[in-house]
């Protein structure tokens, strides 16, 4: 991964470095606004970083010294939160784009949240559960002083998930001496997790894709879907949408996909992957390794919902989706955004359209600090309510500038954020 | 009592409600989750945790006499375990109250509150002391003394208070009183039961009777007893549990056929008159002395011999018990009160095929009402009492729905099924957050 703050504003070419994406959205967007020199000076650096070195006793007796970080972007309209990841690849300028991310996310969908991400250097997989639970609690305890539920809130991220987030909590109570729920999402439902948490982003992918449905005159019926990723997001996403009447044509692994131009089943599909660990052998459908084709098929919708860099100068002006709802985060390069908008394709972008596990992660937060929980129904309503409300101030801002709606997102999520900056000022 | 606990420590089988037995009550009560951990297949080193407390403290509390004496007590708080959540029991003064009771207790709280949902772990605290002997003062002083001897332990977010009696809202206002004025900010949240006036939640004097129709309802639907609106219910007791569960199934069409108190009880086939029998025992705090109408009196075995759907015992523990479970006629036995059928007469009932709904199910209203309070103090903002009774509908539907998931998984009694899904939830959190170190 290649340096670079958040907002840097030097020239890059590296088209498939999807944090100048970002940044190439957040300077068109500083521009429509015409954001004060100030204000862009102080969103283009993270307000706090951490960084720590965590000693971990090994299985084997020895002791291992872990490097991680926590960056807290900004904080102005509320606690930080971001995820925690585990990789060797983790690096400060990544975790701080990451970061600066998660402050738009949060801007757009309008959860009052900042943005902040952390990471620890190391490998989990050649490590066993014992050693990532102690590396988990010392890492907690490293950066107890900054972390909370009114100064940041830590999620699951790469290679961290459920039980890393109970140790987080289990870590962060013992030593305020209370039970304190609230200090991270994305725990198991028995210690104050939410209902509806797992499929919230596959949820928030279903509900933006309605919306633009209605935006640009086409029914679910006569809309075939192309979902690229068979996880929470891309597997349960299709499964809602093909109940909400989408007729899914294609959808893939990280290994091939499948095709059936009359639709597939999904319940069925998700059964087999399920059982058998891959799509290849699914019955009443043709499965294909070459993943990169998928992307071409003839189809309405396209759910680019695994990686980044999937649309590319290389394959966009192949891409047949009059509609793409981007389920994973930078699946389209700054470069195919701008040909696809040119193009006339309705682009849903990723800091709105897979921001439904945010919302459902802010919904934790409130159900944890109340102590009262919702049912899923409720959950489900409540994130209903606020993409819908999203996508629509979204859709009013791009058409106030008229820009797409991914440099709409960023007008409207830096704006919000600017004018907080603004009425709250520099405190000294 | 403590043979036939024997027989069901030994037999294994169907687990039967905890009796808290005077010599061993913690060893009775958690055998019947040692069996549900068992049959869960629950790993034993993870299961030890939870036959111990967490945490147990003892204090000293001195008080002044109304004569200027000093008089020393002794109290403790029992944790038994804080893997759901903050720690949440009763507070017990007893001249003979023993710490193994209070263990028991404790536990038993936390089966109940996991069992209903609730985030809470169990806790229980005690002042020895014979409350008869004490003035309103004195018992004023020592609820303060032992209070302040555990700030720093009692909190929102650390240990959460409830009275054991219903009419137990002094004690809590008296500790909530004490912890307010020895820690920053409002320690609401900290003490529940309280009068309505100090952050008490609507519907709190009648939620057992609410949380028991609602499974009454949801019960006799499952066991085929019915419609609903046409059951023919027989009370024991008719205070705050009996009383409002009396008024609430007469409201909704259902004949009260029995309904009696310590002093009387009364039976009419056709149905009691029951707004006119709670008005007497509002008035003069019992039941009449004679019966009216079709009405007769009837002794209390007779009593609980009547034919009927429901038999509903919400006064004494063991009222049903070996002796009478033969000839019980109810279709089925609502646990109002705190083990009111005998661990024996549970037997004699299974093979009777008669269903009971185990009391730390059909019982557990007032512990939602409490965990209702809790939430509604800290977030200052108090519910109507038509969404708190919405509410507990849900949370008691939600318990029962579990428990009856369980029983088909299982094939068990539903008392049986209650303490599965009881130690399973525990033992889900416990083993989630892992042993901190």
């Amino acid at each position: 991964m290649s340096s670079g703050s958040a907002v840097a504003t030097h020239a890059h070419n590296d088209e498939f470095n999807p944090f100048l994406s970002m940044q190439k959205g957040f300077d068109t967007a500083a521009d429509h606004l015409g954001l004060e020199q100030g204000v862009r000076k102080v969103l283009s650096m993270p307000d706090r970083e951490l960084t720590v070195n965590v000693p971990v006793l090994m299985d084997n007796g020895t002791v291992e010294v872990f490097t991680g970080h926590r960056v807290q972007h900004n904080t102005l309209r509320g606690p930080s939160k971001g995820g925690i990841r585990f990789s060797p690849d983790v690096d400060i300028d990544e975790v701080r784009a990451l970061a600066a991310w998660m402050t738009w996310k949060c801007s757009v969908v309008n959860v009052p949240f900042g943005g902040g991400k952390g990471g620890v250097i190391c490998d989990p997989r050649s490590m066993s559960i014992g050693e990532q639970e102690r590396l988990t609690r010392r890492y907690t305890t490293a950066i107890l002083d900054i972390i909370g539920p009114d100064r940041d809130v830590p999620a699951p991220d790469m290679n961290t998930n459920e039980q890393t987030m109970a140790w987080i909590m289990d870590t962060y109570s013992m030593h305020e001496r209370k039970t304190s729920t609230a200090v991270v999402t994305g725990k198991p439902l028995s210690i104050g997790g939410s209902r509806g948490r797992r499929e919230a982003t596959g949820r928030g992918v279903m509900i933006s894709a309605n919306e633009a449905l209605k935006m640009i005159g086409l029914r679910p019926e006569d809309t075939r879907v192309v979902v690229q990723g068979a996880g929470n997001v891309g597997g349960l996403g299709a499964m809602l949408l093909h109940r909400e009447g989408y007729r899914i044509t294609s959808i893939s692994d990280m290994y091939g996909y499948i095709v059936n131009e009359r639709g597939l089943d999904m319940p069925a599909v998700l059964n087999h992957l399920r059982e058998k660990r891959t799509l290849e052998g699914f019955d009443g459908a043709d499965y294909s390794t070459d993943g990169k084709a998928q992307l071409e098929l003839d189809c309405e919708l396209l759910v680019p919902a695994a990686t980044e860099n999937q649309i590319t100068t290389e394959n966009v002006d192949r891409i047949k989706a009059r509609l793409i709802v981007e389920g994973a985060n930078g699946p389209t390069t700054a470069a195919a955004s701008e040909a696809l908008s040119k193009r006339g394709v309705t682009v849903v972008p990723d800091i709105l359209a897979n921001a439904g596990g945010v919302t459902v992660s802010y919904f934790e937060w409130v159900q944890d600090r109340m102590g009262y929980f919702w049912t899923e129904e409720i959950v489900n309503s409540r994130l209903e309510q606020i993409m819908v409300q999203a996508f629509a101030e979204v859709r009013q801002t791009s058409e106030k500038f008229g820009v797409d709606l991914r440099t709409g997102a960023y007008i409207l999520s830096i704006d919000r954020v600017a004018s907080v900056y603004r009425m709250r000022g520099i405190f000294s | 009592m403590a043979p036939e606990h024997d027989v069901e420590l030994h037999e294994g089988g169907f687990p039967s409600t905890p009796q808290l037995d005077e010599e061993t009550p913690f060893r009775t009560m958690m055998a019947n989750f040692d069996e549900a951990a068992r049959r869960i297949g629950l790993d034993e080193q993870e299961y030890k945790i939870l036959r111990k407390s967490d945490r147990e403290i003892a204090v000293s509390v001195p008080v002044q006499m109304d004569d200027g004496s000093i008089q020393l007590f002794d109290g403790y708080r029992i944790q038994h375990n804080a893997g759901l959540g903050p720690f949440h029991g009763p507070l017990r003064v007893d001249g003979n109250l023993k710490l193994t009771e209070l263990r028991a207790l404790a536990a038993w709280m936390t089966w109940k509150c996991a069992l209903l949902g609730i985030p809470f772990g169990g806790a229980a605290g005690g002042i020895v002391a014979d409350r008869s002997k004490l003035s309103h003062t004195e018992l004023e002083r020592a609820v303060r003394r032992w209070t302040a001897n555990l700030i720093g332990t009692i909190g929102p977010d650390r240990d959460v208070l409830t009275p054991e009696f219903a009419d137990d809202a002094d004690l809590m206002a008296w500790a909530l009183d004490t912890l307010a004025g020895h820690t920053d900010g409002a320690a609401n949240s900290a003490v529940t039961g309280k009068p309505l006036e100090m952050g008490g939640s609507a519907n709190q004097e009648d939620a057992v009777a609410r949380g028991l129709h609602v499974i009454l309802r949801l019960a006799s639907a499952h066991f085929g007893l019915g419609p609903v609106g046409g059951l023919s219910v027989v009370i024991q007791g008719a205070g705050v549990v009996g009383g409002n569960l009396a008024r609430i199934l007469h409201e909704e069409g259902h004949k009260v056929v029995g309904l009696s108190d310590v002093h009387i009880a009364l039976h009419d086939p056709n149905g009691l008159d029951v707004p006119e029998l709670l008005k007497h025992r509002f008035a003069h705090g019992r039941l009449p002395d004679e019966a009216t109408g079709t009405a007769t009196v009837v002794t209390e075995e007779e009593f609980l011999r009547l034919p009927c759907d429901v038999l509903a015992p919400c006064a004494i523990s063991m009222a049903v018990h070996s002796r009478n479970a033969e000839f019980i006629q109810a279709r089925m036995i609502l646990e109002g009160a705190h083990g009111p059928v005998s661990p024996r007469a549970d037997k004699i009932l299974i093979r009777r095929e008669i269903p009971v709904v185990p009391d730390i199910l059909a019982n557990g209203g007032g512990a939602v009402l409490a965990y209702f309070e809790w939430i509604q103090n800290r977030t200052g903002y108090a519910w109507m009492e038509e969404v708190v009774a919405a509410r507990l509908r849900r949370y008691m539907r939600e318990a029962w729905d579990g428990v009856r998931e369980i029983q088909d998984e299982f094939d068990c009694t539903l008392r049986a099924a209650t303490h599965i899904m009881a130690v399973r939830r525990v033992s889900e959190a416990e083993s989630a957050r892992g042993v901190y170190a």
